[in-house]
């Protein structure tokens, strides 16, 4: 039998002998311990490489990498500055000129657009539930008529909006928690007012396990229950106050 | 869809591991994290040089390897990035690491260049011999050879008994 050299020993710990190399030092290391000791070596200086430098894969990858990777980043960002080529400024910007009209994002503006996507996509799928109005957010389109004309007591199972508790709110206005139906499903407070329904919470909703939307009540996220336990005055409405309060306009 | 856009998405999925990477053949977070930037630039303004049947991870790599080695020339350091003590504080972050952790990343900074990227190719990212022999454009007795060697000094370093 030929004499294992190294580099063979370090194939076979590696894994890159075929079956019957690795065969023949199988048979080798099963009566020689010190080639037993190299071959156990040989991995276990592979293990702590990889304990030395996996936790890299872990680490939160710089933005200035990442963003470097966006669709919306202009390919020289952070290398160069860009400057508008003069047949753009005349209007005969061909596609390729499109990226530098863009803006360059910093990392900071895309944590925070990461955290407000829920709310971009809300806003962007139902073409409006929101409005704003002296820098406030309001009920638009199909929230504001749910939040108008739906009751709890008599639940709509095919409206968008599923409307919860409503209750008079220690200033005086009344208040109504929604859920909406279907996903990204959103949440939240809306306090009437003379200008429409000013949301005063706004959350993804947590669908309960096993539970239908209706439920809204019970499975409201911890925000906008904390927004209610602020505000409310007394009780809920029960069926018939829910019913006179929209019959009096909410007021 | 257009290959800058394919190779674009596919550097996004890369990053962990090409820092990774970039961790094992510079040694320190920043110079690592520079390297990365560079692959980037490189690669983004390659991108259409990549041909779609080629694994991207190595085309990566090996341009991450030639950085490396440009990096290494523009330093004018054709041993060490950094010397072995400055990169002994250095190489791995965090007070927690284990101080095998950090003798194994200090001692990796005191390879030779052709050793250290075949310990970082094979044995830190799992390339078979015979994929980095291709990427390093060497043969495979070259690759298997360095990687003996390198093994030999980086056990040395760990202590006779690992």
């Amino acid at each position: 039998m030929k004499p294992i050299d190294d580099d063979t020993l370090q194939a076979y710990a590696d894994g890159e002998l075929d079956a019957a190399a690795s065969a023949r030092i199988d048979a080798a290391l099963a009566h020689d311990e010190i080639l037993a000791r190299r071959v156990r070596q040989a991995r276990a200086l592979r293990a702590q490489l990889r304990a030395a430098f996996d936790p890299v894969l872990d680490e939160p990858v710089p933005a200035r990498l990442s963003a470097r990777l966006r669709p919306a980043s202009p390919p020289a960002a952070g290398t160069a500055v860009l400057r508008p080529m003069p047949a753009a400024r005349r209007g005969l910007a061909g596609p390729r000129q499109r990226p530098a009209r863009r803006r360059w994002v910093p990392g900071a503006a895309i944590a925070a657009s990461v955290a407000l996507l829920a709310m971009a996509l809300w806003w962007r799928q139902d073409g409006g539930l929101i409005r704003m109005h002296d820098g406030q957010r309001f009920a638009a389109g199909t929230l504001s008529q749910a939040l108008d004309r739906g009751l709890a007591s008599r639940p709509d199972p095919h409206a968008p909006i599923a409307i919860g508790l409503s209750f008079r709110s220690k200033d005086g206005s009344i208040c109504r928690t929604f859920t909406e139906r279907t996903r990204p499903a959103m949440a939240g407070l809306a306090c009437h007012a003379p200008a429409g329904w000013s949301l005063a919470a706004l959350e993804p909703a947590e669908k309960p396990a096993g539970g239908p939307w209706r439920q809204a009540a019970s499975s409201l996220p911890a925000a906008v229950q904390a927004a209610v336990d602020a505000r409310i005055k007394g009780e809920a409405f029960d069926a018939r106050q829910e019913r006179a309060a929209r019959d009096a306009g909410w007021r | 869809m257009d290959p800058s856009q394919t190779v674009r998405e596919g550097l996004l999925q890369l990053l962990p591991r090409l820092r990774r990477l970039a961790r094992a053949l510079a040694g320190q977070a920043a110079d690592a994290d520079d390297l990365v930037q560079i692959v980037l630039e490189r690669a983004l303004a390659r991108a259409a040089q990549w041909r779609p049947d080629a694994a991207l991870d190595k085309w990566v790599f090996a341009i991450a390897r030639n950085a490396w080695r440009d990096e290494l020339r523009a330093r004018g350091r054709s041993q060490n990035l950094f010397a072995p003590e400055e990169a002994g504080t250095t190489a791995a972050d965090g007070a927690s690491a284990p101080a095998q952790t950090l003798d194994l990343a200090a001692a990796m900074t005191t390879l030779p260049p052709d050793h250290r990227e075949v310990v970082a190719l094979v044995l830190v990212e799992g390339l078979s011999y015979s994929e980095a022999a291709m990427l390093l454009e060497v043969p495979v007795g070259t690759v298997t050879s360095r990687l003996a060697r390198a093994r030999a000094t980086l056990q040395a370093h760990l202590g006779k008994d690992t």
